[in-house]
């Protein structure tokens, strides 16, 4: 392996028109060499992906040495499989720039236990997290996101300095009001499902509630 | 002199929903089972505490001449005619609005610790100086409410108040219950305002209207009319209050208990 000088580095991603798959084997078909390397990139991969990726190399006559990624997830993987991986942490990538300068704004986390009573205002600089009720009457606000394990029936604001990307979660979400960022949107009239946790975001310029994903 | 004397406050935030009524029950009732009992009507400004009680024209003093010393405690309070256990003390003059300070209250519930076993504060409504003097000196308090979207709404913000002060510990009373509305739903139930409150429940007074005659006589229901529905409830508030485990009344199957009473009755007079 070390004889052979020269090492090949194909770069897959997902791409609007293109799955990775596709995208790889694309690059495959035109190369011929036995000394490749992966760049995933940001792609979480599993086992099964890596597996695939093997296969798809040895059909268009090609072997892989190695693969090296951002995601922790792949690399993981394709260690598990026993592959050669590196671990990549990118700085010069713009997009990941961008989350870890969120992640770091955003990881003071202001904590309340109890109950948030009527006329009562809580906000933090970065997420919110509460233990216990929102009553009607009280407002919460954060820069953040607002995880509520409780009920909401107050008001929430989330991302109140315009992250527009921040969420609203509670066991039970009934609020008068619901804010995030620039958004405001009355409270469902509906009562929602007992024991099914809610999460309330933008999506398309409007604010959405749905069944709380855990990823 | 008594070393354990509990200061208990009795408030709202909203008005008018049973807070001086709940006072001058609780203080006969309390009184009745022997224990000495103070009530402070810190709603000076409008004061009503007298009235209830049917104290009125005997009020010579109130706390405030007493913390001038023009007077004598025991002259500015007012012992009732029938329940020599209670007594009444005004905590300031309707003229005399905004004398009384945080500390004031403080110096007069002192006083009063002396010499009673129950100390109870009526607050007046709303959440200004007024509410900030009366919780001044508490160490516990009851919250009353309605079953109203309004009353519960204004209790919230009170308890909230009372939390921030390290009262403890805060009950709720439910007040005017109407068990046929409760079994329509067309009124809050007790489940409703006890999730939102998160308080324990200390009693339900089911609504009377034995209340208004008794208010409008200066003769608290718990006094004479004892097997009126409301002063059951108040003499069981008190009982419970002193420790005794008294299982709350059911509203729901107080409404078909009082169609099948009227039915047993009707049917007695009949054959």
């Amino acid at each position: 392996m070390n004889s052979i000088p020269q090492k090949i580095i194909v770069n897959i991603e997902d791409s609007k028109y293109l799955s990775w798959k596709l995208c790889l084997i694309n690059k495959l078909k035109s190369l011929k060499s036995t000394n490749i390397e992966i760049d995933c990139k940001n792609l979480d991969l599993s086992c099964t992906d890596i597996l695939e990726i093997i296969s798809i190399a040895k059909e268009n006559n090609c072997e892989i040495i190695g693969f090296c990624s951002t995601s922790l997830k792949t690399i993981v993987s394709s260690q598990s499989l026993g592959c050669k991986s590196q671990f990549i942490i990118e700085n010069n990538s713009n997009e990941t720039l961008k989350i870890n300068e969120k992640s770091l704004t955003f990881s003071k986390t202001y904590f309340h236990q109890g109950t948030v009573r009527s006329g009562e205002y809580i906000e933090s600089s970065g997420d919110l997290l509460i233990l216990g009720d929102v009553n009607p009457g009280a407002k919460v606000s954060a820069e953040g996101n607002i995880i509520i394990w409780g009920r909401l029936l107050g008001i929430a604001h989330a991302g109140n300095k315009g992250n527009s990307q921040a969420t609203i979660s509670a066991l039970q979400l009934r609020p008068v009001q619901l804010r995030i960022a620039k958004k405001v949107a009355r409270g469902p009239k509906e009562k929602p499902q007992i024991g099914l946790a809610e999460q309330a975001r933008i999506d398309s310029e409007e604010i959405i509630i749905s069944p709380l994903e855990t990823s | 002199m008594a070393t354990d004397t509990r200061v208990i406050l009795i408030c709202s935030g909203k008005g008018g929903v049973g807070k001086t009524t709940l006072t001058a029950n609780l203080g006969i009732s309390l009184a009745r089972q022997g224990l000495t009992t103070a009530v402070l009507d810190a709603d000076f400004g409008l004061r009503n505490l007298d009235l209830l009680l049917g104290l009125e024209n005997r009020i010579v003093y109130t706390a405030q001449e007493v913390l001038e010393e023009e007077c004598r405690l025991d002259q500015a309070l007012v012992k009732h005619k029938q329940e020599s256990n209670l007594s009444l003390l005004p905590a300031g003059n309707p003229r005399m609005l905004d004398w009384l300070k945080p500390d004031d209250m403080k110096r007069i519930v002192d006083m009063l610790k002396e010499q009673f076993n129950y100390v109870l504060i009526d607050c007046p409504a709303g959440v200004e100086d007024g509410f900030k003097n009366a919780m001044a000196a508490s160490q516990e308090a009851i919250v009353v409410t309605n079953p109203e979207v309004s009353a519960v709404r204004d209790a919230d913000r009170v308890i909230g108040l009372l939390n921030t002060n390290a009262i403890k510990p805060v009950q709720l009373v439910l007040n005017r219950v109407r068990p046929k509305m409760m079994a329509n739903q067309e009124m809050l139930s007790i489940d409703d305002v006890t999730d939102i409150l998160a308080l324990p429940l200390l009693g339900l007074v089911l609504e009377d209207e034995q209340v208004i005659v008794s208010t409008n006589r200066g003769e608290p229901l718990t006094l004479n009319s004892v097997n009126s529905p409301a002063a059951k409830c108040y003499l069981n508030i008190a009982k419970r209050l002193q420790g005794e485990d008294i299982p709350l009344i059911d509203p729901v199957e107080e409404s078909s208990g009082f169609g099948a009473k009227f039915r047993k009755l009707m049917q007695t007079k009949i054959f």
